[in-house]
């Protein structure tokens, strides 16, 4: 692991012109990415940036970072591949909200009770996009959309209750209606030295509704620090999370203020102690030696 | 109006530094105009596209102008101030653009723009220390009102707005991928 | 009756007959300690040097239900679990009628029974096979006696086959010190007493048809004793895994328990994921990070990876599957092995996919093609399916010590340093392989993904592109088909008779073809290790001089012949030979069926 640089916000982003639409939240959120990857300062070659299938899991491509744009619903399965492969990596996991809490929805009890030193940002729109418009896990109930013409029967998954309930020690929320603020959880959420969440209410120009566009978060925006919420406090967390859908609270909700050792840690300490067992390559097979 | 500066004090605020922040806040704008009419050119939006591309050329020449102004007076001296204190100053919101944007529009978030900069220079200014800044800042601000003024005229040129938005003509569906 | 029964002294008039292959067979309830007894004499005979080769078998009960095992020894190598028993041990009849077929017996198998549970039942007679030797044995009052204790039955078991097959007694009792020496007072004694008194009633009540086995040709401490999946693991070990991302699924599940033991010694990781997806996703990103990954599964883990096969064939990333074949479709037959996954893992997932797919043939040489795996998986940049299945994965075989300095590791291509200046991670080169670069390596940075890409690694999707794409992921493994190594054959190359098998059916075709050959007949066998992309050359020659050939799998539709006939032009005289799993072919039936061949119309 090289020691951090100054490094610039233009520094991670790529050639790639992205393929959002005009006036899409994820730009903001790239925004946000990039600047936070420059305050922490570690080289592009070093931060492994791992996705899933959707317009926001597009966005490994727009940074210089190693990408991989996998399949729906798997990215955190595989970014924990990469990070155990090689954990001094710096891996940031992307999706949006139907990748993470539809088809990807069974991996994540699993990846905050491994906590890793990751972190997973989901681009929040409360619709599927890529696809057309569909209904999507986050969608109030009652949306009209291609899926639900006759109005959504369901009722939303709270992502940030579901990453409380679980146990996450870093649970946040942003919107690209203020930057400075997103750009700093992003930052914050990284340094973490655990599993890290950030829902990041990012909207969609093309398929989402008129109320939950930028300009609707930056007249309801509410900061968590303005209610005087400390973050260590797990459950007034969760209470105020209970609002999702009718409140836009960003900030931190929680923070483990003992956050334990993330998993690959535990496994170097594995690691070192069981390598003084470990036998010369081409005696590896004699453990079934009968004498 | 959002915080659009990070760690800047305004009140200790040194010429040197007060002229990197200029060229800065019009690098940023010029690097914005320069990514809001690829997206648009990449979604056939031509006319919009065309004039941010023009104020791409405009905040560059700007840029250049307070460069320039900063190499006379302090030569290779490093900078203190960086492009992540400035958080879109007067470069638009990624929000301000839509795929068939009219040209008004487009002149309208412009402008809108360089109201966005009038403002933050008028803000600094109750705060600013130094007699030089001061003047710089003076400057700058004056420049803000000519700007808009230009854009303003551009808008008079456009014949006037119809009942219609862009995208009612717009016949293309959206297209999933 | 027997002459045990008549009270009759050794029929000293009886020929004594050296034997250098046995096969035994026991029966009982769970908690009799059948398999116990099975594995102790595996590991006695093996460290004293012989061949050996084991195989279980269960009820459907988690503990407690029907259990049995087969034993066969060998002076040389043991190539199959064999036919009929020459010796069966049946605790009750109940238990032993509930494996029919597993365990079939002959005219000349010598029947040892439990004298409480009488005499066998009409049902023997019934399937048309009654041994010429049927002893009845007070197995439960010797153990009463000796050990004081019903629980020490496997040690009297030991002792009387110990003593009328003239068994590897030294290792036998070297087992039990192994086994029961650290454990409570008094447990050791008691088993060496009624190890002991089997012994003696086996002296004191001789065959009729004695039958001894031959010294062992190999030398005591030179043989290992472990199943399919302990060897796939050692290798995977050798060849330099660094992560393997799994889920437990029989039979495969042993893989995974025998790494996450070890692998930590080597610097490597064990995840154990929650479902089988995460499995092969966690496994892929290891590899894209750039360590070498493993994975393992069986039938129904094989549907769920489809996707993210995909995704590393067109992320071009290297990746060991093992799939531990069993009965299927769906849940199947979880316990029985089964040669039906060949299309899943040649065809399974959508789009133009090409990946190699090998086939071990026992545990010995399940080594050697797992390591080959790696090899190929790192150096063409592919996700390799090893093929094997419940019977080599969970059969015990005592086999000689393993030569590995023999073998060649191979690393992935990596870029050079100008390479590096202005990278392109899907180069189009002329082998078709590009130099792969990993997170941390600076210059080598690119975007991995699912999605179709240019030579940089950018989304495309331009036709040209894609087509030049799907060129160069196929063309790369063109080499594999010239991979001669990879192909076992046996006979005359002009041979007009054939056999060709794979996997543990190669095992049974192996004795069958020196059968067929001690009979006379002018006959041939390839056994292929690489089934998928079919060496057309390789099959083309050899069935250039065949009239009648027999494909021999355990699949219902015979899925490597309806593969060869997609490929090539299969001559009308060589057919499939083909049938559902757990059903086992045996050397003879297959020398019969070769031979009826004869009888077909061309």
């Amino acid at each position: 692991m090289t020691a951090p640089e100054p490094f610039q916000a233009k520094d991670y982003k790529s050639d790639l012109k992205p393929i959002w639409c005009p006036g899409c939240g994820d730009f903001g959120v790239l925004q946000g990415l990039y600047r936070a990857l420059a305050a922490i300062g570690r080289p592009p070659h070093e931060v492994a940036f791992i996705s899933g299938i959707g317009c926001s899991s597009r966005i490994p491509g727009y940074t210089t970072a190693y990408g991989f744009n996998s399949v729906h619903g798997r990215s955190l399965p595989i970014a924990q591949g990469v990070k155990l492969a090689n954990p001094e990596l710096l891996v940031v996991v992307a999706g949006g909200d139907g990748d993470g809490f539809s088809i990807g929805g069974g991996h994540v009890a699993h990846a905050v009770r491994r906590n890793l030193n990751i972190t997973y940002l989901v681009m929040d729109n409360q619709v599927y996009g890529l696809t057309k418009g569909q209904l999507s896990p986050t969608s109030p109930k009652g949306l009209q959309t291609v899926t639900s013409p006759l109005g959504s029967l369901e009722e939303p998954v709270n992502p940030l209750l579901f990453l409380l309930a679980y146990g996450a020690g870093f649970v946040a929320q942003g919107t690209p209606a203020d930057m400075p603020g997103l750009a700093s959880l992003i930052e914050e959420a990284i340094r973490y030295p655990g599993f890290s969440f950030v829902n990041i209410q990012s909207p969609c120009v093309t398929f989402g509704e008129d109320d939950q566009q930028l300009k609707v978060h930056k007249a309801k925006m509410k900061s968590l620090a303005s209610l005087k919420h400390d973050p260590a406090d797990q459950l007034r967390a969760m209470d105020l999370a209970r609002a999702y859908g009718t409140e836009l609270y960003t900030g931190v909700f929680y923070r483990n203020p003992n956050p334990p050792l993330p998993y690959e840690e535990l496994i170097k300490i594995r690691q070192a102690e069981e390598s003084k067992k470990a036998r010369p390559r081409h005696n590896i097979i004699d453990a079934y030696l009968q004498k | 109006m959002t915080q659009q500066t990070q760690g800047i004090d305004f009140a200790t605020l040194s010429l040197r530094d007060a002229l990197d922040l200029a060229v800065l806040i019009e690098e940023e704008a010029r690097d914005r105009y320069e990514e809001l009419a690829a997206q648009l050119v990449l979604h056939r939006t031509p006319a919009a596209a065309h004039f941010f591309t023009k104020m791409m050329r405009v905040e560059e020449i700007h840029r250049k102008e307070l460069a320039e102004q900063r190499a006379r007076l302090f030569g290779t001296q490093p900078s203190t101030v960086r492009r992540e204190q400035l958080f879109d100053v007067e470069a638009p919101d990624y929000d301000a653009v839509r795929m068939n944007m009219s040209h008004r529009a487009a002149l309208l978030t412009a402008l809108k723009s360089e109201v966005k900069a009038h403002h933050f220079f008028t803000e600094a200014l109750r705060h600013v220390g130094s007699v030089e800044v001061r003047k710089l800042f003076e400057e700058l601000c004056d420049e803000e009102i000519e700007h808009q003024k230009l854009v303003k005229a551009e808008l008079d040129k456009l014949p006037p707005p119809t009942r219609f938005e862009e995208d009612d003509f717009s016949d293309d569906e959206p297209v999933a991928q | 009756m027997t002459h045990a029964q008549l009270g009759l002294a050794c029929c000293s008039a009886a020929p004594h007959i050296m034997v250098d292959d046995l096969i035994l067979g026991m029966a009982g309830a769970g908690g009799d300690g059948v398999v116990s007894a099975g594995e102790s004499l595996l590991s006695a005979a093996s460290s004293e040097g012989y061949h050996a080769m084991m195989t279980k078998s269960f009820g459907s009960q988690i503990r407690g239900g029907e259990s049995s095992c087969r034993v066969r020894l060998s002076t040389k190598k043991v190539l199959n679990p064999g036919g009929a028993l020459d010796v069966m041990v049946a605790l009750n009849w109940e238990d032993f009628f509930k494996f029919g077929a597993e365990l079939p017996l002959s005219v000349d198998t010598v029947l040892i029974h439990e004298e409480k549970v009488g005499p066998p039942p009409e049902t023997l007679a019934a399937r048309g096979v009654v041994p010429r030797e049927v002893l009845s044995v007070p197995i439960s009052e010797l153990t009463k006696k000796s050990a004081g204790s019903d629980k020490a039955k496997t040690s009297v078991v030991l002792g009387l086959l110990s003593g009328w097959f003239g068994i590897a007694r030294d290792g036998i009792a070297r087992g039990l010190k192994k086994k029961f020496g650290n454990k409570g007072e008094g447990l050791l004694e008691a088993n060496e007493k009624a190890l002991a008194a089997g012994i003696e009633y086996a002296q004191a009540h001789p065959l009729a048809q004695a039958r001894t086995i031959a010294p062992p040709n190999g030398t005591p401490g030179s043989k290992l004793l472990c199943d399919g999946n302990d060897m796939t693991a050692a290798a995977a070990l050798f060849a330099g895994v660094q992560f393997f991302g799994g889920y437990p699924i029989t039979p495969s599940t042993e893989i995974m328990q025998t790494l996450t033991r070890e692998i930590w010694k080597y610097g490597g990781t064990v995840l154990q994921c929650e479902d089988e997806i995460a499995g092969i996703g966690a496994s892929v990103g290891a590899s894209f990070a750039g360590k070498k990954s493993m994975t393992a599964t069986s039938g129904p883990g094989m549907d769920l990876k489809a996707e993210i096969l995909g995704l590393a064939t067109i992320a071009e990333l290297p990746l060991v599957l093992v799939d531990v074949q069993r009965g299927g479709p769906s849940t199947g037959l979880p316990t029985k092995p089964e040669q039906s996954d060949l299309f899943a893992a040649a065809f399974s997932g959508h789009g133009d996919v090409l990946r190699p797919v090998l086939a071990p043939t026992d545990v010995e040489d399940s080594f050697r093609i797992t390591v080959e795996a790696f090899n190929i998986a790192e150096h063409y940049q592919t996700p390799v399916i090893i093929l094997s299945d419940q019977e080599i994965a969970q059969r015990k075989e005592a086999v000689d010590r393993i030569d590995t300095t023999k073998f060649e590791i191979l690393e992935r291509l990596k870029p050079s340093a100008k390479e590096l200046e202005s990278y392109s991670r899907f180069k189009l080169t002329e082998s078709g392989i590009s130099p792969i670069s990993h997170p941390g390596m600076k210059g080598g940075n690119y975007l991995g993904a699912g999605i179709e890409h240019n030579e940089k690694g950018d989304p495309t999707s331009g036709g040209v592109m894609h087509a030049k794409m799907n060129q160069k992921r196929f063309k790369k493994l063109d080499p594999l088909k010239q991979r001669a190594d990879l192909f076992e054959l046996h006979g005359n190359a002009t041979a007009p008779f054939a056999f060709v098998a794979w996997g543990s059916t190669a095992g049974v075709c192996r004795e069958a073809y020196a059968l067929a050959k001690k009979a006379g007949l002018d006959v041939k066998l390839l056994v292929p290790y690489l089934l998928w992309p079919i060496a057309e050359q390789v099959f083309g020659d050899f069935f250039a001089s065949v009239r009648h050939g027999l494909v021999v799998e355990l699949s219902h539709q015979g899925q490597l012949y309806r593969m060869l006939r997609m490929q090539l032009d299969v001559p009308r005289g060589v057919r499939s030979l083909a049938r559902s799993g757990a059903n086992p072919f045996q050397p003879a039936e297959l020398v019969t069926r070769l031979e009826g061949l004869k009888e077909m119309p061309q």
